[in-house]
């Protein structure tokens, strides 16, 4: 028995060093993960540690009026400074830790609530099904944009309030992917084997079902993740979120909007962090993407 | 009795459609037995019915109508039938509520599970590509509490090497196997909980014919080695005469002749078995039955013998009802009688054995039935002509709804021609 047993745990090793493996053959995951493992780095050490950094207020944006007018990069502002006289590169590392914590939270509640919805409503059918259908009709039937703007609206115009709105329009995407995949899942062969065998309703559900339903959701995950700081940076930069001095990437980027002409790094850097963390998220789904389906393994 | 099926009948309801809701009639009116230990093969050609049945004895379709009977002591069975033919429904629906599978409990059909599998055609979707083989074959144990944990696993490795598969192929995935290892591995699967029936739908039809070969005489060991019941669904007649004791025929919805292997093969009767028969390649024994037409549409079964329509041996009073025989009286009339029919009038069915022709004199109609009753044997129903209003009104006998005959030692016919009278 105890021998078995050891067995098996090999196995399961053995197991995680091909996950591995076939991840890493994937340059472009490897690049991705590098790139998404420094944000996640930067935003934990800001959250726990911010002294190692050199930040003295990890949590707000320093202002500098004495000297409010965007400076060029150098050598004690590496990404130069917007208005009113913030230095960029600090900033940024301030502000990715809050746009990957939100981005995060909008993606997995939503993720969580249409992949479990979703499939609730393939495996009941019927009225259930339609209920739960029509409803992601209404969602998709406004520009999610706007209907966020909506929410967020009634709920108050906060960022705890605007990633929950966001929350609450991203589901439905889900839920119609999940039920698509259970959809083709449920008749096959497989399915009716579970039953025959005695299996139950549960069981083939989140036993059968979810596992093959999964990987084409964690693969809009990851591409979700890279949208959501994007669409989050976009309403804060239109300046529909209030923002009391929160390092966020968006607010960010519209610090410096009135000097883009003349200082266009403002701009530039905030920007191209937030685009470097959709790419490099993308890359990781990819590879992620390769990791879970046991076809590509072999 | 291992497994006794009675008037089983499934219709699948068809959803919308312009022209109002219909059903599919799948299965109708089906008894099958199956004993202990014994291999029945039941062929038929694509829709016929087959796979429905076998999902039907498993419980894993409900019944339209009819009973599932499993387990059933041979008196009661007999006694069951006893009060069908007297139409004694109380005695019918006290051993039906008893032994019928239709009749369980969730919590009962679960545990009737242990004793039933299945395995299935495609050895590709039938096996949860996430799972590895060992949770593969563990799934019938676990989900029945036959047994669970370490113990399970152990017998997975048993079950490996009774299937002939290295105990290593615990840990693989199915992607990383053949068809033919596959197919084990859903045999596996299907005898882990040592069940007495086994349902096997197609088991070799995806195989390329060495593999069909190894999996067949495995089968064959399983059942002697472990006495299990096995119905075999197949189109393939050698299979099923290689590996069944005793044949059902099933066609359009309807199980047309029963009886021992041998005799089946070497003296098929129901005329559509001996066109099924005459149509295995290489087989010498009299000329090749070849049919006409194609099965039928099963949402409007033909009445009758479904048969009647393509059987070459077909009977005034097969199945023939207005609808069909006034088709083919137009289209004589408008063909080789052109002429007898005016401009404008056409030949009506009136009801299910009426037919009037406009404008027709009931001598000439006469007349071209008389002389194409040879070719046309849907017009041999056909018992009087006479004038009625506006033209030749065709009047056709009852047609008669075959039961099930018996003919020789153990052998069942549904056909007229073998009812006697």
């Amino acid at each position: 028995m105890e021998t078995q047993k050891t067995e098996y745990e090999a196995d399961r090793f053995r197991e995680i060093k091909t996950s591995l493996s076939v991840f890493f053959s994937n340059k472009g995951a490897v690049v991705g993960l590098v790139i998404v493992l420094v944000y996640v780095v930067d935003a934990l050490l800001v959250q726990f540690f911010p002294q190692a950094l050199g930040l003295k207020h990890p949590y707000t944006l320093v202002s500098n009026y004495v000297n409010p007018v965007p400076q060029p990069p150098s050598a004690s502002y590496p990404f130069g400074t917007t208005f009113p006289g913030v230095d960029l590169f600090t900033s940024i590392l301030k502000a990715v830790r809050v746009d990957l914590g939100y981005s995060l939270f909008v993606v997995l509640l939503g993720a969580f609530i249409g992949t479990v919805l979703g499939v609730i409503s393939a495996f009941a059918g019927g009225i259930v099904d339609e209920f739960v259908m029509r409803i992601t009709d209404i969602f998709f039937s406004i520009p999610y944009l706007v209907l966020a703007l909506a929410i967020g609206f009634v709920l108050g115009r906060t960022l705890d309030n605007m990633a929950l709105a966001l929350a609450i329009v991203w589901w439905p995407i889900y839920a119609r992917y999940a039920r698509g995949q259970a959809l083709s899942i449920k008749e096959m062969t497989f399915v009716e084997a579970a039953r025959a065998s005695g299996s139950g309703g549960g069981k083939i559900m989140f036993r059968h079902i979810l596992p093959n339903v999964l990987p084409p959701i964690f693969v809009q995950i990851s591409l979700d993740l890279g949208t959501v700081v994007l669409v989050f940076s976009v309403l804060a930069f239109i300046g529909f979120i209030p923002n009391a001095n929160v390092p966020e990437l968006g607010y960010l980027a519209s610090l410096g909007l009135n000097y883009v002409a003349t200082a266009p790094w403002t701009v530039l850097f905030p920007g191209a962090a937030i685009t470097l963390f959709a790419l490099a998220v993308n890359l990781v789904g990819d590879g992620l993407r390769d990791v879970l389906d046991p076809r590509r393994r072999s | 009795m291992l497994i006794a099926a009675r008037n089983l009948t499934k219709f699948f309801e068809l959803r919308g459609g312009l022209t109002g809701k219909g059903a599919v009639q799948a299965v109708s009116d089906v008894d099958v037995e199956v004993r202990e230990g014994e291999i029945v093969g039941v062929v038929g050609e694509s829709g016929s019915g087959k796979s429905t049945l076998g999902r039907l004895l498993l419980g894993l379709i409900a019944p339209t109508s009819g009973e599932v009977l499993f387990d059933i002591p041979e008196e009661l069975l007999q006694k069951y039938d006893e009060a069908r033919s007297a139409n004694d429904k109380k005695t019918m629906e006290e051993i039906a509520s008893k032994y019928s599978i239709t009749r369980k409990s969730g919590r009962e059909l679960r545990a009737l599970r242990r004793r039933m599998n299945m395995m299935f055609q495609d050895p590709y979707s039938s096996l949860n590509p996430r799972w590895r083989v060992e949770d593969i074959i563990m799934e019938p144990m676990v989900s029945t509490g036959y047994l669970t944990g370490n113990e399970a696993r152990k017998r997975v490795r048993e079950l490996l090497e009774e299937v002939g598969l290295p105990r290593e192929f615990a840990y693989r995935y199915p992607h990383e196997l053949s068809g033919g290892q596959r197919q084990r591995v859903a045999l596996a699967r299907s005898i882990s909980t040592l069940p007495s029936f086994l349902v096997l739908d197609e088991p070799t039809s995806a195989l390329d014919v060495s593999a069909q070969a190894q999996i067949l005489q495995l089968l064959k060991r399983i059942r002697e080695r472990f006495r299990i019941g096995l119905l075999l669904i197949t189109h393939n007649i050698a299979v099923v005469s290689y590996m069944s004791d005793r044949i059902y025929v099933m066609y359009a919805g309807k199980v047309v002749e029963g009886g021992p292997k041998t005799s089946i093969i070497s003296k098929p009767q129901h005329p559509y078995t001996v066109a099924l028969i005459s149509a295995v390649p290489g087989n010498s024994r009299g000329p090749r039955v070849i049919l006409r037409g194609e099965p039928p549409n099963l949402v409007d079964p033909p009445k009758g013998c479904h048969f009647h329509p393509r059987c070459p041996m077909v009977m005034d009073n097969c199945g023939w009802t207005a609808k069909e025989v006034a088709e083919e009286l137009e289209f004589l009339l408008r063909g080789r009688y052109y002429g007898m029919l005016k401009e404008g009038s056409k030949v009506v069915p009136q009801g299910e054995l009426e037919i009037l022709v406009e404008g027709a004199k009931a001598e000439e109609v006469r007349k071209v039935i008389e002389e194409e009753k040879e070719e046309v044997k849907s017009l041999r129903s056909i018992y009087e002509v006479r004038e009625g209003n506006g033209g030749a009104l065709v009047k056709l006998m009852r047609y008669d709804i075959p039961g099930m005959y018996r003919t020789d030692e153990g052998r069942e016919v549904s056909c007229l021609i073998y009812r006697k009278t």
